[in-house]
């Protein structure tokens, strides 16, 4: 006569699910506005003409190419990546607020680029197979002295926690 | 493929994005998740500090995995025979998961907090995690600590949660408005009195588990000032190479805080080389609890705390705890001696030490209380990509319902 509760749920799973829940009473507040934090669109950079653009070699660990990508001079190698479907990472969406986006640059390239900032070495230092040559992709901006260069994926960690080995932090 | 992801935190849903992405497009798979909370999103929206809002950033990538119409997400779940710590929620045994799906994941992090031997859980000694739950509003909706009647605040930990409690209590009130800090929790926070808030760890700066960041934002609170480290403390020993964080956690500690010590109201202290032997909580001798510390070493053989011998004794009025968090114990699979769920490559593996088939373990679940959400994500990821191989190895077919260990283990035996 009575339906567990279990078998009402698995029933629903094969209908719309409502759920209903009761709300306690809540003490009457005034309205304030919402603090949401600005959603970067990476609606796309827009792709210069072929053989225009600053071109950028994406490699992965191992040194293969994946991609020859062209983009233009003050888009990052982040918003290139996922423009050009780059299997590359940006968790935090560029607010250098995580390392997901890093990448290993060569060294003559590396040493053009204007120094990082406190905040993003500070993302760095926790980055999975860091190099003298990395930064994070969402905080270099292509400029022309940077044509030809070869963006390096660091390799993807082959589940770290195997043998009871921990993370450092 | 019909997938259960028990826990609907940021493991299951990079677990699911990624499935998105390796799955075949015209493959009618289904990816179910389930959570006690009828929120998803776990500690994304319950455990990082309300200051914090790019780290939130994530979400945009549960929410587009969640589009996808063969996923959904079903909150309010309490999946197993174990009571819920939640009321009103629906109760969905563990067998029915497994009858009714070809892979289960599961993603339930770890939940409880690790407490101290010396120091019992009271009214002058709360966990961090409750103030955590209290400053993002988790359903389990405890108390708040009665701020207006502190000034000295002693926190015992090292790792970000200690420092995000701790940027909490110290930051001003006008600076935490300009966030998604709920009303209630700004106005006790307005009323706040703690003057002082000491964080205490047993070994020293380079075992520290916080990192640069966090370390930088104590450093540079605008209203607060460090006690000055003694520079012997700030010596790495001879012969040891240092990390690169270390050096730098180093490095930031020795230029001291922005503001000079002694030039604000509020302060703050690191007490490296301390751990608690006891607290003594208010009586009519005394008004104030009074927390005794040994003095301690680190081993450099063992790399663990050693007491000296020596003792001290601080007064202060709220003792926080924040050692970090362990799994259920009577949750499925859990070891009691690893603190979270027994896996191998990613698969559960029963008390009995069988290797279950098409179950998984992923995130905290799986690997313990460790690691931001960078590292998360990639074993999310590693997970994933196990599972798509499984699948693969199989036609694609999945006659294999998965094997749910008669012996579940952890404190049922």
């Amino acid at each position: 006569m009575f339906t567990t509760p279990a078998r009402l749920f698995l029933r629903s799973l094969r209908t719309t699910p409502r759920t209903a829940f009761r709300t306690a009473n809540l003490a009457p507040c005034a309205r304030r506005t919402m603090h949401s934090s600005m959603v970067r669109y990476h609606a796309g950079i827009e792709r210069p003409a072929p053989g225009t653009g600053i071109k950028i070699h994406f490699n992965d660990s191992k040194g293969t190419l994946i991609k020859t990508v062209e983009a233009n001079e003050g888009d990052d190698i982040l918003a290139v990546a996922h423009e050009y479907d780059i299997d590359l990472e940006g968790a935090c969406e560029g607010s250098v607020a995580c390392s997901t986006c890093h990448v290993i640059l060569p060294e003559d390239k590396y040493d053009l680029l204007p120094e990082p900032e406190d905040d993003e070495n500070d993302m760095l230092d926790m980055a999975f197979g860091l190099t003298d040559t990395s930064r994070l992709g969402c905080q270099v901006k292509l400029t022309k002295a940077l044509d030809g260069m070869v963006v390096t994926l660091p390799a993807a960690t082959r589940n770290m926690f195997v043998d009871g080995k921990k993370a450092s932090h | 493929m019909k997938l259960a992801i028990i826990g609907g935190g940021p493991s299951a849903f990079y677990v699911a994005s990624r499935l998105h992405k390796l799955l075949p497009q015209t493959l009618d798979y289904r990816i179910h998740l389930f959570d006690r909370l009828w929120s998803p999103h776990g500690l994304v929206r319950y455990g990082v500090a309300p200051d914090h809002p790019e780290v939130k950033n994530c979400t945009h990538k549960f929410d587009e995995a969640a589009l996808d119409r063969r996923l959904r997400f079903f909150g309010n779940v309490n999946v197993g025979d174990n009571p819920s710590p939640l009321q009103h929620t629906v109760k969905l045994p563990l067998s029915s998961i497994f009858s009714n799906y070809s892979h289960v994941v599961f993603a339930t992090g770890c939940t409880l907090p690790k407490r101290h031997s010396e120091l019992p859980p009271s009214a002058s000694c709360i966990s961090a995690l409750s103030m955590v739950h209290w400053y993002t509003q988790h359903p389990n909706a405890p108390s708040p600590p009665p701020l207006d009647k502190l000034s000295h605040v002693s926190l015992i930990g090292n790792g970000n949660v200690s420092l995000d409690v701790a940027r909490m209590l110290l930051t001003n009130v006008d600076v935490l408005r300009k966030y998604d800090v709920p009303e209630r929790v700004l106005d006790v926070l307005a009323e706040s009195t703690v003057k002082h808030v000491s964080i205490v760890g047993r070994r020293g700066p380079l075992e520290a588990a916080f990192t640069m960041k966090e370390l930088r934002e104590m450093i540079n609170l605008p209203d607060a000032s460090m006690v000055p480290l003694a520079p012997e403390l700030l010596q790495p020993s001879e012969g040891v190479p240092l990390t690169r964080q270390q050096t730098r956690v180093l490095q930031l500690l020795s230029k001291g805080s922005k503001n000079t010590f002694g030039t604000t109201a509020k302060t703050w202290s690191l007490d490296f080389y301390r751990s608690p032997a006891g607290l003594m909580v208010p009586s009519s001798e005394n008004t104030r609890s009074q927390l005794s510390l040994a003095h301690t070493v680190v081993d450099p053989a063992t790399q663990r705390a050693v007491p000296t011998g020596e003792t001290s004794t601080v007064a202060t009025d709220l003792v926080v705890t924040s050692l970090g968090f362990h799994g259920e114990p009577t949750a499925p699979y859990f070891d009691p001696g690893l603190g979270h769920l027994r896996t191998l490559s990613n698969r559960i593996v029963t008390n009995a030490g069988t290797t279950l088939r098409n179950v998984y373990g992923s995130g905290w679940a799986s690997a313990g209380a460790h690691g931001v959400l960078a590292a998360t994500m990639m074993n999310a990821y590693d997970v994933a990509e196990t599972i798509v191989n499984d699948h693969m190895k199989h036609g694609g077919r999945d006659e294999s319902r998965p094997v749910a260990g008669g012996d579940t283990g952890g404190a049922q035996n």
